[in-house]
Order: C-alpha cells, then sequence, then structure tokens
C-alpha cells in the first residue's frame, strides 16, 4: 500500500522536473542568463555548486534485500568481463546472473575514455533525469569528481555483504570515499615501463624516460593519461606523486617538455603505443600492465617492467550514476562479482589485479588454473607491494592547473 | 581572343592525323586508365589489408602481426559479445539517414539553385556551418537540446535521437554535392518540356530528376559513409545503446578482434559486388534490347 | 498563381531548413552563450558580456594550431583535387557502363571504420613496414626516416580520407558535361596541346612544392626542380586547350563543391593528427577535443568553436567571390 502511494508521487514528481526543464529552458530564452537548466554545461547559479535535484528514480525497497528488477544497465569498458567459452556472443557472468535471479543484464561495452563517458551522461544527471546507466565502471580520480559533485548514488551496503566482507583492505585506505559506499573497486592496472630489452638493454629505472640516449632517441612514447604521465615523471624526479603539487606538477611538465625538444619522445599516445612497440617504432614506453600482458605472443620480446623508483596504480570502480532507475539490483550484481568464485570466474580471462579477497587461494586450489596464481601482473608480489603509488586525488582548481600544464606536453 | 583566332584562319592542320594528335588519343586511352588504376589502388590498398588481416589468426588480441592463415573468424564473424546488435543498429541509422537527408537536403538545393529569395545568403552559411562545427560540439550541444526536452519517457536517447544527429549533418553535404549537379543546368530542356505541355510535376520527374540523379545517388554515397563511420556524435546521442564505430573504439583500447575486420571486408564486399551485379545486368539487358535491331 | 510561386522555394527548403535551424542553430546560440561564461562545473557559470575576452585569452597560445590547420587542411584540399580531379574526369569521360562501379570502389572503402583504415596505413606505412622495410634495407633510405609521427603523414591522412568527398562532386560536374562542346573545342583550337602549358605548369608544380616545403621544414631545392618538371610535362603534353576552356570551366562547380567538402572538415579535423602525428603537429581540433572533454572548459572550448567557424565562414566567402558566385551556384537560364 505505502509503496503504490510513494510510487505516484515519484511519477508526478518526475513529470513535475520535466516540465520545469523546459521551462527552464524557455526562461534562458529571456534571461539569457545565469543560470540554465539544460545549457552546454552543467550549471548552477553562480556560487552554488550544481547540485541535482533529489533522485527520481523509483526506490524498490528500503529494506534488508532489494529485488531483481527484469533487466539491469551496466556500461563498462571492453573486456572487463568474462566471454562465455561455449557461446562467444555472450558474457558467462551475466548469464550465470540472469540464470540464478532473473535478470537480463543489457551489458554495453561503450567506454572508451572517462572524460567523454561522463559527458555523455553528465546532462542527464544534472537535470534529474534517468542517466541510461544504472552501473557504470570510471577510474577512481573521476570517482572522486563524481562523489564530490554529488554524481552517485550510496550503496545500502545491507544489499552488499560479499562485496563488504571480501574488498581487499588495500582499497580501503583513501580520503575521496572512506566508508566505501559509493564505490565499488571493479579492476586495478598498473602504469610502468614496457620496453623492448633486446633494443634497450636491461633497464631499471625511470629516468631512462628522460636519458638521451642513441637506444631509445626518438623511440620513446609517453601517455596522454595525465596522472599516469606526472605521476612516473614525478617519481623520476624524486617527488610523490601521492601529495601532488603544483610545483610538481611545473617541474614535471617541464622534464617531459625538455624531453621532447631533446627529441626523445616520438608521441604523447593513447593505447596505440602498443601497436608501435610491437612494430618497432617505439621502444620505450610508459605502459599498463595488462596491455603488455597481451602483447605477450605477439612480441615476446616486449616486457613490463616495475621500476625502482616506483610504479603508479589506478583503479576502475563500478558506481552507480545518480538517478539510476535500478539501484538496488546494480547493487546486487556488483554484490555478485565480489563472490570470490564469480570472480575467479571473471579474473581468468582479465590481466588485471584483482579487487577481490580469496580468489588468488582459488586458483591455487585448482587443477587448472594454478600458473595464474603465479602471475605477477595479476597478484603483484609483496616486494612489489611498496613500489606501488597512487596518484593523490586532486582539488578542482588543482586538477585544472594539473591539465592545462599537461596540455603543454600533449601538444594543445 | 580576337587576334588570336584570326590567327588561326587559313589552312589547319586536320586534328585528327598527326603526331600530336595520336599522342592525345594515347594519352586519353592509356595514359587516364593507368592512372585511374593506379587512383583506385590506392584507394583499395587499406582495404586489401583488412582483408587480409581477416584470415589472420593472431596469437593475442592485437590484430596487427599476421601470425598465420585462418578462417575461423570467417565463419564465425559475429563471435564478440555486442558485434551483431552493433553492426545491425549502425545499418540501418546509415540507411535510414541517408534516405531522410538526400530527400531533404535535395530540395534544399533546388530551392538554393533554381530560385532567388530573400534569406539565401543565411540559408547558405546555415548549411556551411555544421561541416564547420567542430563534431564534439555538434555533439555536446544535441545532448543538452535533447535532456532539456525532459528526457525518458518523453523523449529517449535511441535510436531516435542518433537519427536526428545523423541527418542534421548529412543535410550540408547532401545539399553541396546536389549543387554541384544543379549549376549551370541548362534550363531550356525543361521549359521545351513545359512548352510540350508538360507540367511542372511531370517536367520534374520526366526531365529534371533523370538528369540529376547522379547528384543525387553521389550524395546518397557520401552520406551513407559518413553516417556509418560516426563516433563522436553518435557517442553523445546513442544513450543506453552501441553502434559500431563506437564498438570498435571500445575495443581498440584492447585489440580490435579479427571478427571486426570480417564485418568491415563484408560491408565493402557486399556494396562493390551488389553494383557490379548490377552493372553486368545492365550489361546483358542492353545487348538484349538490342538484339532484334542486330538481328534485322 | 504568381503568389503560389514565389511560395515555391520556401516550400522546397521547410523541412530541410527547420531541421538545420531547430537541431543545430538553436543548439550553437547555447553553445555561443555559452563562450560568454566565467566560472567552472561545480562553482557555477555566469553569463556576463565582458567576458568577451574569453575569445583573445583562448585563441592567443593556440596560434600555431590555428596556423598547422589552415597548412594542413589548405594542403590536403589541394592534393585531393590534384588525385582526385584526373579520376573523376576519366570515370565521366571514358567510364561507360563502369562508371557506378567505380564511383563505389572509390566510396566503398569509406564504409569501413576509420580506425579500421588508420591501422592499415600504419601497417603499411610503419618505419620498417613492408613499405620502407625493404628500402631501408636496400639502402635507399635513412634508417631514422619515418613518415608516421609526422605532419606529412597527418596531410596524407587527411587527403586519403577526403578524397572521396572530391571526387564525387567533380564527377557528377562533369558527367554532364556536353562532350560535344568538347569536340568543338578541340575542332575549333590548333592541334591539341595547349601552348602556354608548360610555362603555367612549371610555375605552378614548382610554386606548389616549394610553398609546401618551406611551410613543413623540408629542403626546397630538388623537390621543387622536379615538381616544375613534372608541372612543365604535364602542362604541355597533358592539358589540352579545350580542357582549359571548356571543360574545366564546366567543371568548377565540381571543383567548388569538392573543396568545400574537404576544406571545411578537414580544419575542425583532429582525429587524423591524433592518431597519425605527433605533439608538434597537433591542429586546433585537437585544442578543442582536449579543453571541452579533459579540461572541461567550456567558455574556452565554446568561444574556440566560434572562432573556427566564423574563420571558416570568412575563408569561404573569400573564395566564392574569387571563383565567381552566379557561376558556381545558379543555374543558367
Amino acid at each position: 500500500m505505502p509503496d503504490s502511494i510513494d510510487r505516484s508521487i515519484e511519477i508526478t514528481r518526475r513529470r513535475f522536473l520535466a516540465g520545469s526543464a523546459m521551462a527552464g529552458f524557455a526562461a534562458f530564452l529571456a534571461a539569457c542568463g545565469t543560470q540554465g537548466t539544460g545549457t552546454a554545461a552543467p550549471t548552477g547559479t553562480s556560487g552554488t555548486p550544481a547540485t541535482p535535484p533529489p533522485s527520481t528514480a523509483p526506490v524498490e525497497t528500503k529494506g534488508v534485500e532489494a529485488t531483481y528488477s527484469a533487466e539491469l544497465n551496466w556500461a563498462n569498458w571492453c573486456c572487463y568481463l568474462d566471454v562465455d567459452p561455449n557461446d562467444d556472443t555472450k558474457w558467462k557472468t551475466l548469464e550465470d546472473f540472469k540464470a540464478a535471479n532473473g535478470t537480463t543484464v543489457n551489458y554495453q561495452e561503450v567506454i572508451d575514455e572517462n572524460e567523454g563517458f561522463v559527458a555523455s551522461i553528465s546532462n542527464q544527471i544534472t537535470a534529474g533525469q534517468d542517466p541510461g546507466w544504472d552501473i557504470i565502471v570510471v577510474t577512481d580520480w573521476m570517482v572522486a569528481r563524481l562523489v564530490r559533485l554529488g554524481w552517485v548514488e550510496q550503496f545500502s551496503l545491507n544489499n552488499m555483504p560479499n562485496y563488504v566482507a571480501n574488498v581487499r583492505d588495500v582499497y580501503k585506505d583513501q580520503d575521496w570515499d572512506p566508508t566505501m559506499d559509493h564505490h565499488a573497486p571493479w579492476q586495478t592496472g598498473m602504469t610502468g615501463i614496457g620496453y623492448d630489452p633486446t633494443k634497450t638493454g636491461e633497464l631499471t629505472s625511470l629516468k631512462s624516460l628522460f636519458e638521451v640516449n642513441s637506444k631509445w632517441k626518438g623511440k620513446t612514447e609517453y601517455l596522454t593519461e595525465m596522472r599516469d604521465s606526472i605521476g612516473l615523471t614525478m617519481l623520476a624526479l624524486g617527488l610523490d606523486p601521492r601529495n601532488p603539487t603544483r610545483d610538481g606538477a611545473d617541474q614535471a611538465v617541464a622534464a617531459m617538455l625538455k624531453a621532447r625538444s631533446d627529441g626523445i619522445v616520438r608521441d604523447v599516445a593513447g593505447n596505440y603505443y602498443t601497436e608501435d612497440l610491437v612494430s618497432g617504432a617505439a621502444v620505450l614506453c610508459m605502459a599498463w600492465s595488462g596491455d603488455v600482458v597481451g602483447l605477450a605472443s605477439d612480441a615476446p620480446n616486449i616486457k613490463f617492467l616495475f621500476p625502482d623508483e616506483g610504479v603508479m596504480f589506478w583503479t576502475d570502480n563500478a558506481v552507480i550514476p545518480k538517478g539510476a532507475v535500478h539501484k538496488g539490483t546494480a547493487e546486487l550484481m556488483i554484490d555478485w562479482c565480489y563472490v570470490p568464485e564469480h570472480q575467479a570466474q571473471i579474473e581468468a580471462g582479465i590481466s588485471y589485479v584483482t579487487p577481490v579477497k580469496g580468489v588468488k587461494e582459488l586458483y591455487e586450489a585448482s587443477t587448472d588454473q594454478k600458473a595464474l596464481a603465479e602471475d605477477p601482473l595479476r597478484f603483484p608480489p609483496a616486494e612489489i607491494e611498496p613500489k606501488l603509488v597512487q596518484f593523490g586525488i586532486l582539488s578542482e582548481e588543482d586538477e585544472k592547473y594539473f591539465n592545462e600544464q599537461f596540455a603543454k606536453v600533449i601538444g594543445v | 581572343m580576337g587576334a588570336t583566332t584570326l590567327e588561326r584562319a587559313g589552312p589547319q592542320p586536320r586534328p585528327d592525323v598527326g603526331v600530336a594528335a595520336r599522342a592525345r588519343r594515347f594519352v586519353d586511352r592509356y595514359l587516364l586508365f593507368a592512372y585511374t588504376g593506379l587512383a583506385i589502388i590506392y584507394l583499395l590498398l587499406p582495404i586489401a589489408v583488412i582483408l587480409l588481416f581477416s584470415f589472420n589468426n593472431p596469437s593475442g588480441r592485437r590484430n596487427f602481426v599476421w601470425t598465420e592463415f585462418s578462417i575461423d573468424a570467417w565463419l564465425n564473424p559475429l563471435g564478440i559479445p555486442g558485434l551483431a546488435s552493433a553492426v545491425t543498429l549502425s545499418l540501418i541509422i546509415a540507411l535510414v539517414s541517408t534516405l531522410v537527408a538526400t530527400a531533404l537536403g535535395t530540395l534544399m538545393a533546388i530551392a538554393l539553385v533554381r530560385y532567388e529569395f530573400r534569406g539565401s545568403r543565411l540559408t547558405n552559411a546555415l548549411i556551411f556551418l555544421p561541416m564547420a562545427t567542430p563534431e564534439i560540439v555538434m555533439g555536446a550541444s544535441l545532448l543538452t537540446l535533447f535532456v532539456s526536452f525532459g528526457g525518458p519517457p518523453f523523449f529517449p536517447l535511441s535510436l531516435f535521437t542518433i537519427l536526428i544527429a545523423h541527418i542534421l549533418f548529412n543535410i550540408s553535404y547532401v545539399v553541396v554535392t546536389v549543387r554541384a549537379r544543379l549549376a549551370g543546368f541548362p534550363r531550356h530542356l525543361e521549359e521545351a518540356a513545359m512548352d510540350l505541355g508538360a507540367n511542372e510535376w511531370a517536367t520534374f520527374w520526366k526531365v529534371t530528376f533523370p538528369l540529376i540523379l547522379p547528384g543525387i545517388i553521389a550524395a546518397a554515397l557520401l552520406a551513407f559513409s559518413l553516417s556509418i563511420d560516426d563516433f563522436v556524435i553518435t557517442n553523445f546521442t546513442s544513450g543506453r545503446t552501441q553502434t559500431f564505430p563506437m564498438f570498435i573504439y571500445a575495443q581498440a583500447r584492447v585489440g580490435v578482434p579479427v571478427q571486426v575486420y570480417v564485418i568491415g571486408s563484408i560491408i565493402f564486399l557486399v556494396a562493390v559486388i551488389s553494383v557490379g551485379l548490377t552493372t553486368l545486368a545492365g550489361r546483358r539487358q542492353a545487348a538484349k534490347d538490342f538484339e532484334p535491331i542486330r538481328k534485322m | 498563381m504568381q503568389r503560389r510561386r514565389a511560395l515555391i522555394p520556401y516550400l522546397l527548403l521547410a523541412p530541410g531548413l527547420l531541421w538545420l535551424l531547430f537541431f543545430f542553430a538553436w543548439p550553437l546560440v547555447q553553445v555561443f552563450v555559452a563562450s560568454f561564461w566565467s566560472g567552472s562545473v561545480e562553482r557555477g557559470y555566469s553569463f556576463s558580456l565582458s567576458n568577451w575576452v574569453n575569445y583573445p585569452t583562448a585563441i592567443e597560445p593556440v596560434l600555431p594550431h590555428v596556423g598547422r590547420s589552415l597548412l594542413y587542411s589548405a594542403t590536403a584540399t589541394v592534393l585531393t583535387l590534384l588525385i582526385a580531379y584526373p579520376l573523376a574526369y576519366t570515370i565521366a569521360m571514358r567510364g561507360g557502363r563502369a562508371k557506378n562501379l567505380l564511383l563505389f570502389l572509390i566510396v566503398a572503402p569509406f564504409f569501413t571504420s576509420f580506425l579500421l583504415r588508420t591501422l592499415s596505413w600504419k601497417i603499411l606505412l610503419g618505419d620498417s613496414g613492408v613499405i620502407f622495410g625493404p628500402l631501408k634495407d636496400a639502402g635507399l633510405l635513412p634508417p631514422e626516416f619515418r613518415v608516421l609521427a609526422t605532419p606529412m603523414a597527418v596531410v596524407a591522412g587527411i587527403t586519403y580520407n577526403f578524397l572521396p568527398f572530391m571526387t564525387l562532386p567533380i564527377y557528377v560536374a562533369l558527367e554532364k558535361v556536353d562532350f560535344r562542346l568538347v569536340e568543338a573545342a578541340r575542332d575549333l583550337y590548333a592541334g591539341p596541346w595547349r601552348r602556354q602549358g608548360t610555362v603555367v605548369g612549371a610555375i605552378v608544380g614548382g610554386g606548389l612544392v616549394a610553398g609546401l616545403a618551406l611551410a613543413f621544414g623540408w629542403s626546397p631545392a630538388i623537390p621543387t626542380i622536379l615538381a616544375a618538371l613534372v608541372g612543365a610535362i604535364i602542362g604541355r603534353f597533358l592539358i589540352s586547350e579545350a580542357f582549359v576552356r571548356v571543360t574545366f570551366p564546366l567543371s568548377l562547380p565540381g571543383v567548388f563543391a569538392g573543396s568545400l567538402l574537404t576544406f571545411i572538415p578537414a580544419m575542425g579535423d583532429y582525429v587524423n593528427a591524433e592518431f597519425l602525428g605527433n605533439p608538434d603537429s597537433r591542429m586546433l581540433g585537437n585544442v578543442i577535443q582536449n579543453r571541452f572533454l579533459t579540461q572541461n572548459d567550456f567558455p574556452e572550448a565554446s568561444a574556440l568553436s566560434f572562432i573556427l567557424m566564423g574563420g571558416i565562414l570568412v575563408i569561404v566567402m573569400i573564395y566564392t567571390r574569387v571563383l565567381g558566385t552566379d557561376q558556381l551556384t545558379q543555374s543558367r537560364v
């Protein structure tokens, strides 16, 4: 009984908001001014942050268990889920979830970069509309920004017992979501050096990226990902990316620009540096661990280096965007993936670091997956742990400053 | 001009004989064809590589090193989750948006070329501006517009919104292309038709339309290629759906699978082979049409 | 009846024009307004006319990028024209029944994904790939020679990707040329070859390459001489008087359309510079991409977009004037 009354209020409220969005648009015509709901960027009146109106998503239940809705919309990056070996047009985990709970998951691998993807849903969120997705997976610095803006839902942790129990402790120590109820780590990757030892010789230090050496002059590549490039450069300069300062950014950018003018750098690239590594056009790159694993068979001479100074690590996280229609089922889906057996199935096909406890033990106990337990890129050995560095979270002004300075390195 | 023609009056070398004329025929016949052959090879080189690598069996995920020949991907071209629906969606969008944009654009082109009216300058600017607008600005501003209509359930981002966006950017290209055909178009044919009693409608369909048809077809081809490969604008307006270019860009992070190369090859081959068959059928039909005359 | 006639152009225009006005012009007004904002996503934006300074502030540090966009787009347009014109000519004049097939062969490669095509070119033009590898092994090229990650690759990419947009409009304009006019012209002018073609061809060829070399930073001497020679030969032996006086002017609407369809989008292009270039060869499109997506600086991105659009409109106006409007956009009565 109470539910149906709630629901009718929800629907009226949604209609009202939609109407007011249109009215706001019209008012914009007249005022041409400071508040524009639905203008080219999320806005607010000057001085107030752009918080969206209260969520109009129908709340499924307010109890211990959420119900499973008929469908769920999940946007993710490519190749972050296991494909069914018997039917390669389906994902096994989603099939299992559907068989157990009846939910059809509309899973789309549409994310190819954080900013572009969030830009495609930010208007909806600030207008209080359904963003279109119930789960999205974005990198931690983007999660921090979304939390700051109020664009993600808060988990009902009593719906997610497996998540609470099995998320590894290393993820709990951050200041942008200390209660761990706005994001769930999905996979962790590392950024280090990808190189061809047959051409460069054995390397151990990040400083090589900035050295003029005929073996890799003009064949070095940096990454367009600001936090990876500036982070590794700071490490090379002896600075600490965990506490990034503007001065540190200046030094890092200056070092990279000098490397460019010295002729060391061939390009500042997105993930197609792998093509250059394989073709030999580049022999020394800032590289992502998962990519180098993928190259192993095509180019066995390419190796991933954990440099002396340290390795950047970053995590892609599952979050529920504000206004998602199937919030409860989203929580249950995430929780499903945090069951160690389910995660082991997922992890077998991905070459990143899993955030779930107990997976390594499962591999060790298995008959045919023991090799996975030994993989340093999936389970970094204990001596690597202290080298893993996460880029500190930046304030809005600092982030803008860092991006502006780094734009010079990219050439824009 | 006057002096030159006076000088040239008098006995002239006959244009059909002589070294110069033979050289011109040589150029016309062989050089131009050789050049065209080279140009077509240049255009098709990447397609040849794509076709070749569709038969590759890469050991890893990335498909840019030739490993071994295999037809596995051809036997299972849709064997990646999400691929089939992305391709279908892209084809439907391309076909529909091409049809609508070609129709709208042709009408606009006719109006702009045939008639003088107030606002033609402004309309011209409005035609060029979409081509000049950075795609990301166009995509983002369209998204803002759609969201301001209220979003679901009133205005869901979906196939519908993608179509609106694609038709939008295609119109300009159609107008410019059809106009190239219409400009300098001799009106006397139409006037003759109308003198002979045809009304405007019949004149248009029987005289004008067949003559501008190559322009319309060319415009449609360009619009189709723009739509089927659009990424940025589609990314903003696609909502929960995924088109083929979006699929490829997302896959590129880890490595575009071989099946995508297969689908790309299939699209190319289907297009070319179907036109090839139509051309052959046209030849045979023409031969059949002429048979009674030849037999006479 | 007279009033009905006057309405016809508006009726023809209406559907397309309304579409453009509603889905393009109206959102564009918003973008224009956004270019006068100051503030940020989190703090909110405020509109003020005094924010016109956004425009000079946005463009001043990226003037080199504007120059590069102009240079690369103009070069690519000229190259595309040179490649496409003879191709369109042959198909239109000599294509016969295979015309449609040839047209499809030209356009069909562009039905496949840009990423796949670019990846294929990268495989072909790789530093030690199928083309350059053997050449380097044979000692014909220095080992550090490369095409990828240079401005040359960017221009080559733009040229390739816009080739059908230049070829098809020229084709449709040429195809309607009445060949009897051309024959008559050939009969009228003594000999098929253009006498002054040698000089003009040499100047055009040499000038083009010299300008390119200076702009891209190569040494101009040898390429200019070679280009002048090639230009002279083409001018002397391959361009006939009939072509210059009859065929080419009749095909001008196609050349005009093709160059617009190439130059205008190329100015805003960013993908070619991103995938085929290096940090020293980014274009204005890359800047706008960065300001919009990475820096979330909507006012700056909007201002830059409007400067780009305004600049393009001005260039198009000048180009139209130079070529003569009526001939290109009106029908002969």
